[in-house]
């Protein structure tokens, strides 16, 4: 008896960077929009060449960065202005005491726009992950060592299971395989 | 799209005196008019102490930019940079105007009993001053002089000549003899900026001393020189000069400059912070003096122009792909590079308060004047970029 297997999408193995480069540029061509590239290291114009817009992680960073400053003013003013006001080293409780203040501000503005940056990028690679089906394809082990990979899902509106297999084998992508889920 | 398979090796460019139009002579001639202003201040007898000091701040004011630039020179070499080969030729230009400074310091040299107290003040009858003496002794404050014009001098010549041989030849001996000179050229131009501003800045006030004085300095000057290479770059490339230079290298400019106003900012509230808080009154002095009276607003001006104002402004990507943009920013730098050795120099002379004088442009125009015609007769004797560098094309190819 036949097992039902779900299908995940395609995957195709390039010899170069500079091969996956330019293969990717077709795919951003043909217009696909569920596809991922899997190399070993970051490839310089990759982000143009699979027609990435601009990354919105700036945002959260400025956010949590705010958030610091405005927790750092809070946690110093707060207490040497109204709760404890005390002269301490000869120097004044109130506003004019802001320069002694300044390293907080820049500390916790530094942690807080750090941490944003870690939780926003979990967020938007949606880690941790228990289970990834491309991991059912044995030789995408080799994208952590020295194989260039394009995978093109199969929920991409585009894709069709013979068509895509052609175009990716179109251009110059070896061992293309169909990944299950 | 353009990608890195259809780049055709660039064609070299020379620049054509006609495209400069009647801007060198122009620039000579109001340079050498504000020259002649200035020099009225050398000899009657009650605008001398003015004069010495406007002098101080033009002379210095330009010193910084150009000492900047051979820093900028020295690290593309020391760290191989690729980004930078396409803009370096205009840096190597500008960094070798550095030997000029040497004439123009000449009115400082005759005026050192004017500008510094201690040149003519027995050591034995101040304390403070005895303690110092084996620094601020006469032959040796000549002797460090000499050294920083000699020095600097020499690796910026020499950085621009083997840059220039090797676009004839193309050998590549001279990237590894300039690497060399580069990695040797930035420790010279730590000591020559921190040590010139311990000599002729800090000296102003024998008593006052602060040991982030050169990095402080040596922040505000790199700035404000990636901000005059921009508006170099922009100036030659409206006339349709240097197609090669894209908006991935103003992107990268502007993160320089970015970094430098962030940098500036560190070390300026670092210094400022140390002294507010120990309240040592020797070094509280200058921090007094500048807060107070007129000079608090273009204190706060600097402070606020320096850094509040570029910070965000230059944090946006856009901004730095935008060259009319980024190229508004230089020259907001430049300006507040200019307010920033302003307020160094001449609260010296009027403790009391802001008081403009003429000098102080007349110097300005004049010392700015004559570097810019120099700068022209630069631009015009060699290609306008390293034309067989090896790392032309990683430059040309640049992505960030």
């Amino acid at each position: 008896m036949a097992e039902y297997k779900k299908v995940y999408g395609i995957g195709a193995e390039f010899n170069s960077a500079a091969d996956l480069l330019h293969a990717a540029e077709k795919v951003r061509d043909e217009k696909f929009t569920k596809w991922d590239v899997h190399t070993p290291f970051p490839i310089h114009g990759m982000d143009a060449a699979m027609g990435l817009g601009k990354s919105w992680l700036s945002t959260p960073v400025l956010i949590g960065g705010a958030i610091g400053t405005l927790t750092a003013a809070l946690l110093t003013f707060v207490p040497s202005w109204f709760i404890y006001p005390m002269i301490v080293h000869g120097k004044p409780f109130n506003w004019a005491t802001l320069p002694a203040f300044f390293p907080i501000f820049f500390e916790l503005t530094v942690l807080f726009s750090a941490f944003s940056t870690v939780f926003a990028l979990l967020i938007m690679n949606q880690l941790p992950k228990w289970y990834h089906p491309v991991f059912n394809w044995d030789r995408i082990k080799k994208a952590t060592d020295d194989g260039f990979f394009i995978v093109i899902e199969c929920r991409d509106p585009k894709f069709s299971e013979t068509k895509t297999r052609e175009f990716l084998e179109g251009l110059g992508g070896t061992n293309v395989t169909l990944i299950q889920d | 799209m353009s990608h890195s398979h259809d780049l055709h090796p660039p064609v070299a460019e020379k620049f054509e005196a006609k495209d400069a139009g009647v801007l060198p002579k122009a620039l000579l001639g109001i340079g050498a008019a504000g020259i002649l202003v200035s020099t009225l201040g050398l000899f009657v007898e009650q605008w001398r102490t003015q004069f010495a000091h406007s002098w101080l701040f033009a002379f210095t004011y330009f010193l910084t930019i150009c000492l900047g630039c051979l820093f900028w020179n020295c690290l593309h070499h020391a760290t191989d940079s690729e980004w930078s080969v396409v803009i370096r030729r205009q840096v190597e230009n500008l960094a070798s105007l550095f030997p000029y400074f040497a004439l123009f310091f000449v009115p400082i040299l005759v005026s050192l009993g004017i500008l510094y107290k201690w040149w003519n003040m027995d050591p034995s009858s101040e304390p403070l001053l005895l303690a110092k003496q084996p620094y601020l002794s006469k032959p040796f404050f000549l002797i460090r002089a000499a050294a920083y014009f000699i020095v600097p001098s020499l690796v910026a010549l020499a950085l621009r000549r083997r840059s220039i041989r090797q676009d004839g030849d193309g050998d590549s001996a001279h990237s590894f003899m300039m690497r060399k000179l580069g990695v040797g050229g930035i420790p010279a131009v730590a000591l020559s900026i921190t040590f010139t501003g311990v000599d002729w800045l800090m000296g102003l006030d024998y008593k006052w001393f602060s040991t982030m004085w050169g990095v402080y300095l040596f922040a505000g000057a790199a700035g404000s020189s990636m901000s005059l290479i921009v508006l170099v770059i922009t100036a030659l490339k409206s006339k349709g000069y240097l197609k090669v230079v894209n908006l991935e290298h103003y992107h990268t400019m502007g993160k320089f400059m970015l970094a430098f106003t962030i940098f500036w900012a560190y070390i300026g509230f670092s210094q400022y912070m140390l002294i507010w808080y120990a309240n040592i009154p020797e070094e509280t002095i200058y921090f007094q003096i500048r807060n107070t009276g007129s000079w608090w607003y273009l204190n706060t001006l600097l402070v606020v122009g320096r850094f509040f104002l570029p910070f965000p402004v230059l944090l946006l990507q856009w901004t730095k792909k935008k060259p009319k943009f980024l190229c508004m920013v230089a020259v907001w730098i430049l300006l507040m590079q200019m307010v920033d050795v302003y307020v160094i120099v001449l609260p010296a002379l009027h403790p009391g308060g802001l008081s403009v004088s003429p000098f102080d442009i007349s110097a300005l125009i004049g010392i700015g004047g004559i570097l810019g015609w120099l700068f022209f007769r630069n631009l015009g004797s060699a290609p306008l970029f390293p034309l067989r560098d090896p790392r032309l094309e990683g430059s040309l190819k640049l992505t960030n």
